[in-house]
């Protein structure tokens, strides 16, 4: 199973190596009513940073790409946006993430968090915060995640997997299957084939 | 009635159309589920762990991955991934997700568990994965079948990178699977174990680097495990290593003997070499590290935080003209290791290493290699051959007394450089160390300027007597000379300090002016850091 918070710190990548102060980097994750997730990264760096990090990704998009889809191997990204400020030395980058949660053999979603008892804050019914602190940068990095969950998601629970790591559970109806023409045509023609039979027969 | 046959025509056809439309999306068809498959072009025997645990480097190394897409407007149930590969893994469930709704994308890698016979595997081979993909209520015509061939590697094949060739950009991409270069570190070979305990039991005569955590005793380990290649003449020789094409990728392939190949054949390339010394000095406890420069691979271990490393194809060969003792071989190691840490300062990509506990800690762990009585038996033959050589002298208590500088060394005038409005001089802050003359401390209170007068004739020396004071206060000190120019890190329980400095002669002696900051601080301040270096005179 693939793991939420693996992924969002693999995003920590965007964080250019090198630069010490500490920095923040805030990341939202919207997962649709499918299971797939929108993914914003923004954070405003100080002038050393920002050259640094322009350097290597900024003014080579391609190259952050492609070590963004290298650093996270497993998953299907898409639909890269960079937004850079210049003037503010900060940027946004989004992209898609396709199957993050999937459903189990229960019928229940499930998105893992890969952490041992995560200190999820709760910010609304579907909207989670967790802070955390790459040690790989020497407590230099601070991201906070912000994890959505589909408004139509019910019974919430953060439940613990066969190895002890914090799994979001919860319930979700199929979205609406949309416009069926074959059904509505076949609807169509009774509706006229029986008025026209009932015409016909009231005027007999 | 005849009135009445059209509109009722009509009304059938609707029913008809209403109901097909109910039954065609109930079962969802095999032409509405998408399917984008991403291979792998090659698996290696020897890093079968690797691609069996998906957290190994993020999950780099997965055999392929799928991206299933239901296009119908039906929900599918218990949608069931299979994959096989006939010969090596029989059919196995990669995923069931009990249900897909319409829209929803399943991403799903495979990570393929091979028996660890696959480290038998002495031929290359071109194999099959079949796919098979299914859901409830499925007729067997519409079960999604898909297929597709990659390569396995003989046991001994490393391909350095798997990188496409149309994305390579950076010679790191081309070296790209170093790190794997772990798995040949054969710790647990039986054969390996028993060739090291012979070591230390006859070559070293007991030792106890992890015990003591003392890098001297370290270092005479590392020079054991040379003294009983060179004693059992063992020699550098060459093995077959190609570029090849294999499908996308294109890459240098090298056949890398195993440790217990390189001890009883007695005869190693230098990554063989790096392995072997790896493979014995993990085993005994010590962390192993393996050296990369252009061309070329060499072993040394990790203590205290600093790097140590020996030249392990010292033993040439007769054939090859030279033999080095294992002192030599010693310090062309460290010599090397030297211009490996500067160049990578520099920002050379072609100087790296890999930690090989640091590699296993991520999920790069060894192969699997079963005990072999015949090559016991070649072990014991070699063991035999260890008698007579120079012996690995036991380490002698190290020298408690530290060279004292005559007093009247020190100049008045007092610092030879400029200071920064708002720092702190502090004058002799150090008893204990009469050596430092000053410290100038900035107002955050890390970045530190520290004068040394030493009694030395040149800096070589200098540093030298700062190591000495610095370790008798629990610090190690590793450091770069150019010329007059130093830098260097200051290991202590605070931390790493990273610092430059100039070697300046003075009257009777050498003044050694450093200026630097915690490694966390360091980039942050480089610009007051550079700035007092060059005002040093």
């Amino acid at each position: 199973m693939k793991s939420i918070v693996k992924f969002i710190v693999c995003l920590s990548l965007l964080f250019s190596i090198g630069a010490h102060s500490q920095s923040q980097q805030k990341i939202e994750m919207k997962i649709d009513e499918i299971g797939n997730a929108k993914i914003s990264v923004s954070m405003t760096m100080n002038a050393q940073q920002w050259q640094l990090w322009n350097s290597n990704y900024g003014n080579n998009q391609s190259a952050l790409k492609r070590d963004m889809e290298r650093s996270m191997p497993a998953y299907f990204l898409d639909d890269f946006k960079l937004e850079k400020d210049d003037m503010n030395r900060s940027f946004n980058l989004s992209l898609n993430a396709y199957g993050v949660c999937e459903i189990n053999k229960r019928g229940k979603w499930i998105v893992d968090t890969d952490q041992k008892d995560a200190q999820l804050t709760e910010l609304t019914e579907t909207k989670y915060m967790l802070v955390s602190s790459p040690p790989e940068y020497g407590g230099q990095l601070q991201q906070t995640f912000i994890i959505e969950l589909p408004e139509n998601a019910k019974k919430i629970k953060t439940e613990k997997n066969a190895y002890g790591k914090s799994v979001f559970e919860f319930d979700m109806d199929p979205p609406s299957s949309g416009f069926n023409l074959m059904r509505w045509a076949g609807i169509l023609l009774i509706v006229v084939g029986g008025g026209w039979a009932g015409k016909t027969v009231i005027k007999t | 009635m005849k009135k009445l046959a059209i509109p009722l025509t009509i009304s059938v056809i609707g029913i008809a159309l209403t109901a097909f439309s109910f039954i065609s999306s109930s079962r969802g068809s095999a032409e509405d589920v998408d399917i984008v498959i991403e291979k792998a072009e090659f698996i290696m025997p020897a890093a079968h762990h690797v691609y069996a645990n998906p957290d190994a480097l993020d999950g780099k190394y997965y055999l392929f991955k799928a991206k299933i897409t239901n296009n119908s407007s039906k929900t599918l149930e218990d949608v069931t991934v299979k994959y096989r590969i006939p010969n090596y893994i029989d059919w196995t469930e990669l995923t069931v997700s009990g249900e897909m709704f319409p829209g929803q994308t399943l991403a799903v890698p495979c990570y393929p568990k091979f028996d660890s016979d696959i480290t038998e595997k002495t031929t290359e081979s071109m194999e099959k994965v079949d796919i098979e993909i299914t859901w409830d209520g499925i007729e067997d015509d519409d079960i999604i079948e898909e297929d597709f061939d990659f390569r396995i590697t003989n046991r001994n094949e490393f391909v350095y990178t798997g990188v496409k060739k149309e994305e390579i950009l950076t010679y790191s991409d081309i070296y790209d699977n170093n790190p794997l270069v772990a798995c040949f570190v054969t710790t647990n070979d039986p054969i390996v174990k028993y060739y090291t305990q012979n070591i230390q039991e006859k070559i070293l005569k007991g030792e106890a680097a992890t015990v003591s955590r003392k890098p001297e005793d370290a270092v005479r380990f590392l020079k054991g495990i040379y003294e009983a290649t060179r004693r059992s003449h063992m020699v550098y020789s060459g093995t077959k290593g190609v570029p090849k094409s294999l499908d996308d990728v294109q890459s240098m392939v090298q056949q890398v003997r195993l440790p217990r190949e390189v001890i009883t054949g007695n005869t190693g390339l230098c990554i063989e070499l790096s392995c072997l010394y790896a493979s014995i000095l993990s085993g005994a406890g010590i962390d192993p590290i393996i050296y990369f420069s252009p061309g070329h691979a060499y072993p040394g271990f990790k203590m205290n935080g600093q790097y140590y490393a020996i030249e392990a194809t010292g033993i040439g060969g007769e054939g090859l003209g030279s033999i080095a003792s294992a002192e030599q071989a010693f310090m062309t190691g460290q010599k090397q290791l030297d211009t490996l840490f500067t160049m990578s300062r520099q920002g050379d990509p072609r100087f790296t290493f890999v930690d090989i506990n640091y590699a296993n800690a991520n999920g790069i762990t060894e192969m699997n290699l079963k005990d072999n009585d015949f090559m016991r038996k070649k072990v014991d033959d070699i063991v035999a051959s260890w008698s007579g050589g120079q012996d690995i002298q036991p380490n002698t208590p190290r020298n408690p007394s530290i060279r004292i500088p005559e007093p009247g060394l020190r100049t008045g005038n007092a610092l030879s450089f400029s200071i920064p409005t708002g720092w702190q001089t502090m004058m002799h802050p150090a008893p204990q160390i009469p050596i430092v003359t000053a410290q100038v401390v900035a107002p955050d209170q890390m970045t530190t300027v520290t004068i040394y007068d030493i009694p030395a004739s040149n800096a070589q020396q200098g540093m030298a007597t700062v190591n000495q004071y610095l370790s008798s206060l629990g610090m190690q000190v590793q450091y770069q000379i150019n010329g007059n120019a130093l830098a260097g890190q200051t290991y202590s329980v605070n931390g790493t300090f990273n610092w430059i400095g100039k070697a300046i002669r003075r009257q009777g002696g050498i003044r050694i002016v450093a200026v630097g900051a915690p490694d966390y601080m360091y980039n942050q301040n480089s610009g007051i850091i550079n700035q007092v270096y060059n005002s040093i005179r």
